[in-house]
């Protein structure tokens, strides 16, 4: 299985600067499944010619493998090779989990209305009967290409309709929900697979003086530095969010009690004396952190996480502000040791 | 049943209606005449085997694809004697498909002579 392009036959896409780069580079990649050679060898010199990067395939196995490659938004199929045929491949095609829409058109030398109706019920697009006439193959990619890129504007609408359904305007944050979400998803993983599931609760120490000292704007701009702090400090895989106001949730998968300690210290040293210069004034930023960990309960829930959170992001307050507090006073608890006989262990 | 034979006076390729399908490229159409001669001597060696076999299945097979290519490249001799041994095998009639068989050899010549 090769991808071929016109004026480039090795490698994957081509990149040079002529007119049918800028085509294919344009242009999805298309898949050309066809076991007999000579039909084959058309399909690929034709649609090179016409600026389309390929793959080709000589058989219904290649054909599946290759389709599993998300460039791939166009395939042409025989309906009769060897392994499986494209019928069965556009079954599989239509049954698999939705990402991109991948174009069908099913090529055979079967042209009964039976045979066209089998073919477009398994979820074939389009259907052409051999031998092929090119020019029209031409006009009717032209149509796969509509649908692909139509298809495409309308993911991009779905995935920032998504982004504003689930992030916070303000600091581009996973909203309440969405992180409550995460959370609720990450314990279940958590319990399933053995591995504990941590949050951070972060509030910005006396944000509403300075909310009332220098206004919302400048409120609204420490809040976004804070996100910026907290993002740089966490792991690339943990969640950040606007649990409200300015309290920031963080959940960290796959961490214990003793390492989520050590994130939070990280995150108050960024912050701790921090010193925001806005609108030409200086404003020094701390940050209260509580933490806590599936580890410290028996039956872990979101509730019970964010209730000791919560708390321990009070006692932080209480003891001073700009400082980092452990759910249950657990520091030399049951929790915390085994995270340390585990990271000792390591 | 045997094939019917097409008069032998008709050339083996439609060389207008082939060039105007693959863009009438004379050197494209040479490779592919020659991509065709290979695949068709590997596929005579296979449909030998399958006739003493009297495996049906893979003489239709091996008929079809062969009917295809040859439709493909306008070879309208070729093609008839594809779709004979292609029927052939789907009446399971190993008489036919041996007269198919010498048949697409005897277009396969002409197609060579005519090629020279």
């Amino acid at each position: 299985m090769t991808i071929r392009t016109a004026d480039k036959p090795r490698g994957p896409i081509a990149s040079t600067t002529g007119p049918a780069a800028v085509r294919r580079r344009n242009s999805p990649t298309i898949l050309v499944a066809e076991d007999d050679p000579v039909s084959g060898r058309i399909l690929e010199k034709n649609l090179t010619d016409w600026g389309h990067p390929i793959l080709k395939a000589r058989n219904g196995d290649e054909a599946w493998t290759a389709l599993q490659n998300p460039r791939v938004r166009i395939a042409v199929l025989d309906w009769m090779m060897p392994g499986m045929d494209g019928l069965e491949i556009c079954r599989r095609l239509r049954e698999r989990p939705r990402r991109g829409y991948t174009y069908v058109i099913l090529l055979t030398a079967k042209d009964s209305p039976t045979d066209i109706i089998a073919g477009i019920q398994a979820g074939a697009d389009d259907y052409m009967t051999k031998p092929v006439n090119y020019q029209e193959l031409r006009a009717r990619l032209q149509t796969g290409r509509r649908i692909i890129e139509l298809e495409d504007s309308l993911l991009v609408i779905q995935k920032r309709l998504t982004e504003l359904a689930t992030r916070d305007g303000l600091t581009s944050l996973w909203n309440r929900e969405a992180i409550l979400k995460f959370l609720e998803e990450e314990l279940e993983h958590g319990a399933r697979d053995g591995y504990a599931t941590s949050i951070i609760m972060i509030d910005v120490d006396k944000f509403k003086n300075i909310n009332d000292l220098h206004g919302h704007q400048t409120g609204d701009a420490v809040l976004r530095a804070v996100t910026d702090a907290v993002g740089k400090n966490v792991r690339p895989y943990d969640k950040v969010g606007r649990y409200g106001g300015d309290e920031i949730m963080v959940v960290l998968p796959n961490c214990s009690l003793y390492q989520v300690s050590k994130i939070a210290e990280r995150i108050r040293a960024s912050g701790a004396a921090r010193k925001l210069r806005t609108g030409g004034r200086s404003i020094a930023v701390s940050l209260s952190l509580g933490c806590t960990s599936s580890e410290c309960f028996p039956k872990p829930s979101v509730d019970g996480l964010i209730l000791a959170g919560d708390k321990a992001l009070y006692e932080a307050k209480r003891d001073g502000r700009n400082r980092v507090s452990l759910s249950d006073a657990v520091e030399e608890g049951p929790a915390f040791r085994a995270g340390k006989e585990r990271r000792h262990a390591r | 049943m045997r094939a019917k034979r097409p008069r032998t006076s008709a050339p083996p390729i439609i060389r207008k209606e082939v060039l105007k399908r693959i863009g009438g490229e004379e050197a494209f159409l040479l490779e592919l005449l020659d991509l065709y001669s290979r695949e068709f001597a590997l596929k005579t060696k296979a449909m030998e085997k399958a006739v003493r076999k009297a495996d049906f299945k893979a003489l239709r097979e091996l008929g079809h694809g062969l009917k295809g290519s040859s439709a493909n490249l306008s070879l309208p001799g070729l093609v008839a004697a594809a779709l004979a041994l292609e029927t052939a095998a789907e009446a399971e009639d190993i008489a036919g498909a041996r007269a198919a068989l010498d048949r697409l050899k005897d277009e396969f010549a002409r197609l060579k002579a005519y090629r020279g």
